[in-house]
């Protein structure tokens, strides 16, 4: 049959797929940023264990694979006694892994911020949380943003893994469509049309985003 | 450790690193081809370069590769999981090449391309005295990078078949059960494999710029 | 008033600051002057802390700042909280990147009184806003800092300084990094805080200034007060060599 009537038949069982997509990547995303901070006010405790540690963490996770983090959690949890849904072990490996790159950029975004205004928090006299909270935070964030864009695309692309792991978002979704239908073609062009949507969605809002907080 | 597996593992992380590097060859010449159309003078050039790195960056690995999958058979090519794993990587990798081979380019300070110029050299001698040392030591470091993602994005085809380093892994935990270990082991394997291309890279680096290149650090 | 005695500093094995004495009188400037590497901003960020120093003692009205005598006879650090309470006290302006780039004039100026003073929202506000009118800047108050010349967000930074109501103000080459024709709208903010009796203490190349405003002129050279008397003491008839040949530089 013909690429249109397809779609019009097998179109809105997509929208499962993409539903679960979705909401995997936004919960993991959210996930992710937090974790992201918590790594980089550990390594702001400076040359002591807790700054080593995060370094570790950051080097063993921008050199593995994402597949391996979600295959220990998926595999492993059930054997120590968390047998966890599938999306949510997806989502946790998810977490873990982009919350290392989420940490890196943050510290980009710190360097951003130039050491007299340390200084001038300390001569006001306030206090490190107040600092963080007030001064740090807000300008970390802001420039960290373009960045962080990019690595919630990356994070949504890697959404399409959990596939392996029997999770129903898109790309389980073609496959599955494909076994019923045998229409290969036409079940993995819409789903990259579909993922195509949603990264541009994606870059647009971030795009939107900076501009909406840029005070320059 | 289940017996055996280590050798297994090792075995897999080899067939990794040689659809890597595969695929970083295949893409690196890919790129060169690619990336002076970013450059044309034909907006229509531009816009397929355009649309093609849009797609490429746009959709997960995994759907690429699924696509070209069940793409090869239907176009009646026989070819087995490997042929179809690296072509897809070349297609991947190629389009990350480009963009930072065009990255590279573009942040090539004014000045410099103003003095080649000046020189009024002849192209050829003009593109290796001048412009391939110059894109060379801009692009090195994200050059690394796209390379260290390579081995990675290895990893993806394990899910269309390709016995590599993840999937001998998957084999093995399916069998034995014993998660944290082997994929323990697979995670160092990958780490080494990454660290070291990263480690080389930087090597790479620190030559070209002992050879009394005075360019900035861009 | 301030009495500092003995004070040493070393970055590491590099002795900064050796054995300054400096008392400051309520209601005085003092200018701190000398060549670069002399030790004179080192000297200031001591003043409030932001420079730990080795030995020698720092006093205000009377009371030990920074540093405690244990009963053990050595000294010890004051905790941080502490150390806050008494940096309150004094208002620092820098040479430049003072101000909070996200956040605009009023809200730099009412950041250390509301968050660390506990000043209510209300009072720091109008706080807030009568002193950036004083010097100056009333139409910007909601400016943000990118939206402000070099010679305004400096003016905003004083009155961040005074919005603490500080005991002393410490000024680190305030005018050193503007543009030659922004410099007398900062110069005109300080003549004008005389009239508050404020201590000052202001590390300055800007000699013309230092002689019109300054009750008493230091003169530092490799760690020391070389020399110290009135405007008219050092800039006309200075007697240290090392501070002719600095003078002579400088005209």
């Amino acid at each position: 049959m013909s690429f249109a009537r397809w779609v019009a038949i097998y179109g809105p069982t997509y929208l499962t797929g993409l539903g679960w997509t979705a909401v995997t990547a936004f919960g993991a995303a959210v996930g992710a940023i937090v974790w992201g901070c918590v790594l980089l006010l550990l390594r702001l405790a400076g040359p002591r264990w807790p700054a080593r540690a995060v370094d570790a963490y950051v080097q063993l996770f921008r050199n593995t694979p994402v597949l391996l983090p979600i295959y220990i959690v998926y595999f492993g949890f059930p054997l120590v006694g968390l047998p966890w849904p599938a999306v949510i072990c997806g989502g946790l490996a998810l977490v873990l892994q982009n919350g290392a790159y989420v940490s890196e950029i943050l510290r980009g975004g710190l360097k951003a911020i130039d050491r007299v205004q340390f200084d001038a928090a300390r001569s006001l006299g306030l206090t490190p949380w107040n600092t963080f909270r007030k001064i740090l935070l807000p300008q970390v964030l802001v420039y960290s943003i373009p960045a962080l864009g990019s690595q919630v695309v990356l994070l949504l692309k890697d959404t399409s893994l959990l596939s392996a792991i029997t999770v129903t978002e898109l790309t389980m979704q073609a496959k599955l469509l494909t076994e019923q239908t045998g229409a290969a073609y036409e079940a993995f062009i819409v789903v990259a049309l579909l993922y195509l949507l949603l990264v541009s969605t994606t870059e647009v809002m971030f795009r939107a985003a900076h501009r909406a907080v840029r005070w320059r | 450790m289940p017996p055996g597996s280590f050798g297994l593992l090792v075995q897999g992380a080899a067939v990794s690193l040689a659809l890597a590097a595969a695929a970083i060859a295949g893409g690196t010449l890919f790129a060169i081809a690619l990336t002076p159309l970013a450059f044309s003078r034909f907006a229509v050039v531009r816009a397929l370069y355009g649309l093609y790195v849009y797609v490429v960056r746009g959709t997960p690995l995994l759907v690429l590769a699924l696509l070209v999958f069940y793409a090869l058979p239907a176009l009646d090519l026989r070819t087995g999981p490997y042929i179809a794993g690296t072509l897809v990587l070349v297609l991947y990798v190629g389009a990350l090449f480009a963009e930072v081979f065009r990255g590279g380019v573009l942040s090539i300070p004014r000045p410099q391309w103003e003095s080649a110029r000046s020189l009024g050299l002849p192209p050829l001698a003009k593109f290796r005295k001048v412009i391939a040392p110059l894109v060379t030591r801009y692009t090195l470091p994200p050059y690394v990078n796209v390379c260290v993602m390579t081995v990675k994005a290895s990893s993806v085809l394990s899910i269309i078949s390709v016995w590599e380093l993840t999937l001998a892994a998957r084999e093995i935990i399916e069998r034995t059960l014993a998660v944290f270990t082997i994929l323990g082991v697979a995670a160092a394997l990958y780490f080494v494999m990454c660290f070291g291309v990263d480690r080389i890279g930087r090597w790479l680096e620190r030559r070209l710029m002992l050879r009394g290149f005075v360019g900035e650090r861009a | 008033m301030i009495r500092i005695r003995g004070l040493q500093k070393s970055f590491g094995t590099l002795p900064v600051l050796r054995g300054v004495d400096l008392d400051i009188a309520d209601g005085e400037v003092v200018a701190l002057i000398g060549r670069s590497g002399c030790g004179k901003t080192t000297l200031l960020r001591c003043i409030n802390f932001l420079e730990e120093y080795d030995g020698g003692e720092i006093r205000l009205d009377g009371e030990p700042l920074w540093y405690r005598a244990a009963a053990d006879g050595r000294r010890h650090r004051v905790s941080e909280a502490e150390a806050r309470r008494m940096r309150q006290t004094m208002g620092i302006v820098f040479q430049q990147y003072n101000l909070f780039p996200h956040m605009t004039a009023l809200e730099n100026v009412v950041l250390g009184p509301r968050f660390s003073q506990h000043v209510p929202a209300a009072e720091a506000d109008a706080l807030g806003r009568r002193l950036l009118t004083r010097v100056g800047l009333e139409a910007k108050i909601s400016a943000y800092p990118a939206q402000l010349s070099g010679g305004q967000q400096q003016r905003v930074a004083i009155a961040r300084a005074l919005a603490m109501r500080p005991k002393i103000l410490l000024f680190d080459e305030i005018t050193s990094a503007l543009d030659p024709e922004l410099v007398g709208e900062v110069e005109d903010v300080i003549r004008a805080l005389l009239s508050d009796r404020i201590m000052m203490v202001l590390v300055t190349h800007a000699l013309g200034f230092a002689r019109e405003i300054a009750h008493r002129i230091a003169y530092l050279s490799e760690g020391s007060i070389v020399e110290l008397g009135t405007p008219a003491e050092i800039l006309e008839r200075p007697k240290d060599p090392t501070l002719k040949e600095f003078l002579r530089r400088m005209r």
